[in-house]
């Protein structure tokens, strides 16, 4: 169905995807949230468990 | 007349209201729906006709012992001390962090995990991290009133520890059709993939099937169906379900509400295989007082075990939990407190001024 070279380059693409939402996926949520909330909190606050 | 170089003014500016191209004659439907408008009739009718019978909807199979789960203490048991932090940073739409720290536990060493939760209409996004690395993500997507997409992922710094799912939900007038698909390669199409279909017969029962396709890899796979059945009652104070696995594993619930703050739940699991026979029973009440919560609980391997929520303020809640292990005479004891602040004032929230 795949020739051994897509194949290969999907698991490329696979690997390269699950690494980027690795790392980026609660800063992205983080970011939306911080972006669209209402009021628009402080940062210290969010990222504090303390204040 | 002094309207009147207003008017002319406004004439003079460029049209702004829409050009009524929609008022044009456009033919009723385009010519591929006219193809296939039989079959859209026919299902029309179909739909109406069931329609007609006034069943109720089922809800999903995954939902289908949400009430004992949420009575029985089972998931609710913890050892050690914990803390739980958790930040409302805006009602709409819900923007929320959590805290949470761990340790005392024998079981599993000291953990912090944090949590974010961003929801509106339709959209829900979940996101959490502990101290090794370990991400879960969870991403809700809301198409019409009753068809959901699903998107749950775990990543981890460790091989073989990561996992996506998929999943469609679609909530029909009498049926609940979903569709799960783990692990799916895209290469060579391994996976679990898991499809459940239930349906109400009647006005209180509802029956399903739930098929499990394993493939791990593309010259093995391997199917097995689960029956279900569920009955609720017409005041839906009562319910009761079974699920069945042709392979010999039984599992039955009872749920009933007896009162506004008082449920009850009865769990009962059978494993007939060849290998191996063995049967749990569980049975738990839970109170749900105005500033406390309390679950107890007994099961047939001699454990009796106890969680009590007690909240201070509507922000401030402690936890105690408890288990004893009679059999083994082995005991567990947690303690926690649950923190919730908001950077919103009360009136913000949607509450009213006291």
């Amino acid at each position: 169905m795949f020739s051994e070279d897509n194949k290969e380059r999907i698991t490329k693409v696979v690997e390269v995807s699950r690494t980027v939402l690795h790392y980026a996926w609660i800063p992205l949520i983080i970011y939306v949230g911080y972006t669209r909330s209402n009021p628009q909190p402080s940062l210290i606050k969010l990222i504090s468990p303390l204040a | 007349m002094s309207s009147a170089p207003s008017f002319s003014e406004k004439a003079g500016l460029p049209d702004l209201t829409p050009t009524p191209s929609f008022l044009e004659p456009q033919p009723k439907s385009s010519s591929y729906l006219d193809a296939i408008a039989p079959l859209t009739n026919t299902w029309n009718r179909y739909s109406a006709w069931r329609e007609s019978f006034g069943l109720p909807n089922p809800g999903s199979t995954e939902q289908l012992t949400k009430e004992v789960k949420g009575t029985l203490a089972t998931n609710f048991i913890f050892e050690g001390g914990r803390a739980d932090l958790t930040k409302s940073l805006s009602a709409n739409p819900a923007f929320q962090v959590t805290h949470s720290f761990a340790l005392g536990s024998e079981a599993q060493p000291a953990s912090y995990n944090f949590n974010t939760v961003y929801a509106k209409e339709n959209l829900m996004m979940m996101g959490g991290f502990d101290h090794d690395g370990n991400v879960n993500a969870r991403l809700n997507q809301g198409w019409t009133a009753n068809s959901i997409s699903k998107l749950q992922a775990q990543f981890s710094s460790q091989a073989g520890h990561n996992m996506l799912q998929m999943e469609h939900d679609y909530n029909g007038t009498d049926y609940n059709l979903n569709v799960k698909a783990m692990n799916l390669w895209p290469t060579d199409l391994t996976g679990v993939y898991i499809g459940s279909y239930l349906q109400s017969v009647t006005k209180n029962l509802a029956l399903g099937v739930e098929g499990l396709y394993q493939r791990p890899t593309p010259d093995m796979s391997e199917l097995s169906t689960s029956y279900i059945a569920k009955y609720t009652a017409d005041k839906k104070d009562w319910i009761a379900t079974a699920l069945v696995q042709p392979s010999g594993i039984v599992t039955t619930s009872y749920w009933h509400k007896l009162s506004d703050k008082v449920e009850v739940a009865a769990d009962l699991q059978l494993i007939a295989a060849p290998t191996r026979r063995d049967a749990l029973a569980t049975l738990g009440v839970k109170y749900e007082l105005r500033m406390a919560g309390f679950r107890a609980q007994v099961d047939s391997t001699g454990k009796v075990a106890a969680v009590l929520e007690q909240r201070f303020a509507p922000t401030l809640a402690f936890l105690l939990s408890g288990e004893i292990d009679h059999f083994k005479s082995t005991a567990k004891v947690g303690a926690g407190v649950m923190i919730e602040t908001s950077t919103l004032t009360p009136e913000e929230m949607g509450m009213p001024p006291q």
